[in-house]
């Protein structure tokens, strides 16, 4: 992103800060208390991040911050004004882009400019170096309701933009965007402090608050601390060390039970797909620690290397230590319920060369667009197989074949050596498939809509009561049965799906984007749960394009314009980009972008 | 101003990319002109009528044929026994009539000559027009015999229609299909654009904007008043040559009352977009406390004078009523301004009353808690 887009904007004095609220309170007709007197302090010309869980109240404070909701109680100042007063200078991007879809691009900003009397003039030359700054400007004449999710978010901005504001309030908008235009759109805000626009992202994505200069947590309505980056992890005096080992199972175990004795040294565990996460507090005597803990299990001592820890650490030790959430995975009735259950047998009498989710030269066409170009891939037992991938790359096309679904151009989709197009009665009782909007009923309750889904998976009535009550309580629904599914908010209907797609106990699960838009510990407890049925002998293919929980995969695979250019562990993709291990973001970047350049 | 105009054209641009917007504003509207001009019938003819003629004689037979002559009746076909009874059992007949033997001799010696007349009740309206016909035909064969008959009818009454003395039907149900129309439609399409900006979100752009309510419902409002404009057009002038009605007398009223009418529709429609959280309830909203309202209690169809009391105080709040009243002074009475002021300034009360409504229901341009 050019950053002379930026250029040109009157200077505005530093000083006093961008935006105060003093115990701002805001209480929902329906009794819902979204913000429970926050403090908040803003200086201009910041980029500031607002983290938080679904439901935490980011959205809530943007829009009181916006001038658009009142609130209950306490202050809010917005450039020394109250927010309604500013409103002219103040560009507020809203998580559904809150564009009229009937208009074009050219119609949508000239109404935002003449709503917010921007002189002709001057909306001429800002639309054309936002347009042209955003790669918009060939597309002026195309209907906002026809462009896809990450041009709708340009456009949103760009409208924001068009007033000239000294404030941009951004409500979540990297959700739904690929990588490539995740990193695209982060540079464009970091252009913009250096303009002196202050600038205020919600997001639940923790990766992203890395790049704020500030960020602020926000729980259940309040602030639990702020701070930058590097201080928050400075104030939490902890290192982490990635442990990586052939045998991550029983290295876990050893650890955990090195945790429940009291360890002096470890604090906090991670498991991911190819490595584990410790939380230590001086690296000599942790690591002293573990061999001597190792060597008493029997066990090789892992690859060790150290390294700073990441926000999620801090968050999730703060908010522990706060007592606010218990971050560690509840035993779940799973195990204890599943064990003796049928899929074992059945995954028994497989021949093991026979692997669960195959795709033999898959291919499909719609028309004149090759959305899956030769792709070839195997899931084996036990596996949670990653297919990453931008917006449009061809995961979608590939699961839905996979599932029996699209019937491929050319090639096989096969499950446990069965053509998957069969659909054949005893294959469905054994797939689990989360589609990318599963659909609940919104007006039914929970309960209900379990109930429902039992009886689509012919679950055996006696039966039913059980696997409903063990759906509820993995996934964390205990005491919602009579919520009506509509009020709830994204992350939770994602885990009654999530809960709904797996009752029938699958050994085979493919789930298309299970946590877009769930908040990081609902994601957390969600790959958990992947994780547990992977352990038990279940297969797992996820495409996601957060690569934050790529790392939760244990093989991965990236897909561009319908081809799988790289398969590996998150450690060998990472490994891949010459130059040495970076983040799984960068390395991902590189590849598409390298991968394109060679097409 | 500048910022209505703005609005307004959003409006506009928005209207015009909505096929459903497009198909409701005029096609819809044509196709309902048409369905109520043609459909709705409200005098009888064609009726079957069976007859058993057991007198077989010339005064008999002069009395059936005085019953065809009122183009009211046709003969039925009776099959099996041909009774007029099995005829209306089999719905083949709605009208029976049964003229017993000695039917002439009775009358000529001055006696009382009984006859019979069955009627299918079902449908009452039909029924009422029957009975008076049978009267009618019944006083004037009366009438007719008297020179030789000994008990002349005393009483002969003289009946006459004003205003539309052929009766035609037309110039009683178009005017009124005008007001339905130019209600129902304008309506629907502004509570459609009102609730839609609530429905796609858009509304958080405009309460972020420099905007101000009345800005806001102004732009819309103008818009819809604008296409409403141009409906009425559509549905005015093919409906005048369809049916061969044209105004009488001064055509002012009309030419103001129409854009206050369709001011007060589009104002309805806002008003309900506006409590509506969605598209689908404000159009069914629309529809149920606009459309049945207006079909039933604006003496469209009904005298309003029929209504009775709790809905009767409920029909002066329809706004049809006024306008309907006020159409059918323009194209039949022709009376003009003396007789339907106050209907005009019924319209000016409702816009009133609903831009404040509207404007309440959002005058703060903010996020509802």
């Amino acid at each position: 992103m050019e950053t002379s887009v930026w250029l040109g904007r009157a200077a505005t004095k530093p000083g006093s800060g961008a935006i105060t609220t003093d115990q701002l309170r805001k209480r929902y007709r329906d009794g819902v208390e979204a913000l429970r007197g926050v403090d908040l302090q803003v200086n201009r010309g910041e980029l500031f991040g607002l983290i938080g869980p679904d439901g935490a109240g980011k959205s809530t404070a943007l829009k009181i911050l916006a001038g658009v909701m009142r609130q209950t109680s306490g202050q809010a100042q917005v450039l020394g004004r109250q927010p309604r007063k500013v409103r002219h200078l103040v560009g507020f991007v809203t998580q559904d882009f809150s564009l009229y879809p009937d208009l074009t691009i050219e119609e949508n900003l000239r109404y935002e400019a003449g709503v917010q009397g921007v002189p002709e003039d001057v909306y001429a030359a800002r639309r054309n170096t936002y347009l042209r700054g955003l790669g918009l400007a060939q597309f002026t004449d195309r209907l906002a309701g026809r462009l896809s999710g990450g041009m709708k978010r340009k456009l949103a901005l760009c409208a924001a933009l068009i007033l000239n504001p000294r404030l941009l309030l951004l409500d979540e908008p990297t959700t739904g965007l690929d990588p490539v235009s995740r990193s695209e759109l982060w540079e464009m805000l970091a252009a913009a402090g250096r303009e002196e626009v202050t600038t205020v992202v919600a997001t639940p994505y923790l990766l992203e608050a890395e790049r704020c200069d500030r960020i602020a947590l926000l729980y259940e309505g309040q602030i639990r601390m702020v701070g930058t980056p590097d201080e928050l992890r400075a104030r939490l005096g902890l290192h982490r060390l990635e442990l990586r080992s052939a045998d991550l199972l029983r290295l876990e175990s050893a650890i955990r039970e090195l945790l429940r004795r009291g360890s002096s040294q470890i604090v906090d565990l991670y498991t991911f797909g190819d490595r584990l996460d410790v939380l230590v507090k001086s690296i000599q005597a942790a690591e002293a620690e573990l061999r001597e803990a190792l060597a008493e299990a029997h066990l090789p001592l892992p690859a060790v290397q150290p390294a700073e820890p990441t926000l999620d650490n801090v968050f999730s030790l703060v908010l522990r230590k706060e007592g606010l959430h218990d971050y560690k995975p509840p035993e779940f009735p799973k195990l204890a319920l599943r064990a003796p259950a049928a899929p074992g047998a059945a995954r028994d009498s497989a021949p093991a060369a026979q692997p669960a989710i195959s795709a033999r030269n898959l291919s499909r066409r719609f028309n004149h667009f090759l959305a899956v170009d030769n792709v070839n891939l195997n899931v084996d037992y036990g596996e949670i197989y990653g297919l990453l991938g931008a917006n449009g790359a061809g995961k979608t096309t590939t699961v839905k074949m996979l599932c029996g679904l699209v019937e491929p151009t050319a090639g096989q989709a096969l499950l446990s050596g069965e053509q998957a197009l069969s659909r054949s009665s005893s294959l469905l009782k054994r797939i689990g498939y989360m589609s990318q909007k599963f659909t609940l009923y919104d007006t039914l309750t929970v309960l209900e809509n379990l109930e429902f889904y039992s009886t689509v998976y012919e679950i055996p009535r006696g039966k039913r009561r059980e696997k409903i009550d063990w759906a509820l309580q993995a996934c964390g629904l205990m005491g919602m049965q009579k919520t009506i599914v509509e009020r709830l908010p994204l992350g939770w209907k994602q885990r009654i799906a999530f809960g709904a797609s797996v009752m029938h106990e699958p050994d085979i699960l493919i789930l298309d984007e299970p946590t877009a838009g769930v908040d990081p510990i609902a994601r957390r407890q969600l790959w958990n749960l992947i994780r547990d049925f992977a352990r038990d002998g279940a297969a797992v293919l996820v495409t996601t394009h957060y690569l934050e929980e790529a790392e939760y995969c244990t093989r991965l695979g990236i897909m561009t314009r319908g081809r799988i250019v790289k398969e590996g562990s998150p450690g060998q993709i990472k490994g891949s980009k010459p130059g040495g291990p970076t983040s799984l973001e960068e390395a991902f970047v590189a590849i598409v972008k390298g991968s394109e350049e060679d097409g | 101003m500048n910022r209505i105009l703005v609005q307004a054209n959003k409006e506009w641009v928005e209207f015009r990319r909505d096929r459903l917007s497009l198909a409701l504003a005029f096609l819809l509207p044509l196709f309902s002109l048409l369905l109520f001009s043609y459909g709705i019938r409200l005098e009888s003819k064609n009726i079957p009528l069976a007859v058993e003629d057991a007198d077989h004689t010339p005064v008999s037979r002069e009395y059936v044929h005085r019953l065809y002559a009122t183009n009211m009746f046709i003969p039925a076909a009776c099959p099996g026994d041909g009774s007029p009874s099995d005829a209306i059992d089999r719905s083949l007949a709605k009208v029976g009539v049964v003229i017993p033997p000695g039917f002439a001799g009775r009358l000529f010696a001055g006696q009382v000559a009984p006859m019979q007349v069955l009627i299918d009740g079902t449908d009452i309206s039909d029924s009422m027009i029957i009975i008076n016909s049978i009267k009618a035909v019944n006083s004037y064969f009366l009438k007719s015999i008297s020179h030789c008959a000994r008990n002349p009818q005393a009483v002969v009454p003289h009946l006459r229609i004003w205003f539309n003395p052929g009766r035609k039907e037309s110039l009683f149900i178009v005017p009124g299909v005008f007001g339905v129309i130019l209600w129902m439609y304008p309506a629907l399409l502004a509570a459609v654009a009102a609730s839609r900006e609530k429905e796609q979100q858009t509304i958080i752009r405009v309460f972020s904007s420099r905007l101000s309510a009345f800005e806001f419902l102004f732009g819309k409002t103008l818009v819809y008043v604008l296409i409403g404009l141009g409906l009425a057009l559509v549905i005015l002038v093919p409906g005048c040559l369809l049916f061969r009605i044209c105004p009488v007398g001064d055509p002012t009223p009309l030419l103001v009352a129409t854009p206050l009418y369709l001011f007060t529709s589009v104002l309805f429609g806002i008003l309900v977009g506006t409590y509506a959280n969605s598209q689908t309830v404000a159009v069914q909203a629309t529809s149920t406390l606009g459309f049945f309202p207006c079909l039933l209690l604006s003496g469209f169809v009904y005298p309003v004078d029929n209504i009775p009391f709790p809905l009767s105080a409920f029909s002066l709040v329809v706004p049809a009523r006024y306008y309907i009243n006020l159409c059918r002074d323009a194209f039949e009475r022709g009376i003009g301004w003396p007789a339907v002021y106050p209907d005009s300034l019924m319209l000016l009360l409702f816009i009133a009353i609903m831009f404040t409504i509207s404007f309440l229901g959002i005058c703060r341009m903010q996020l509802k808690d």
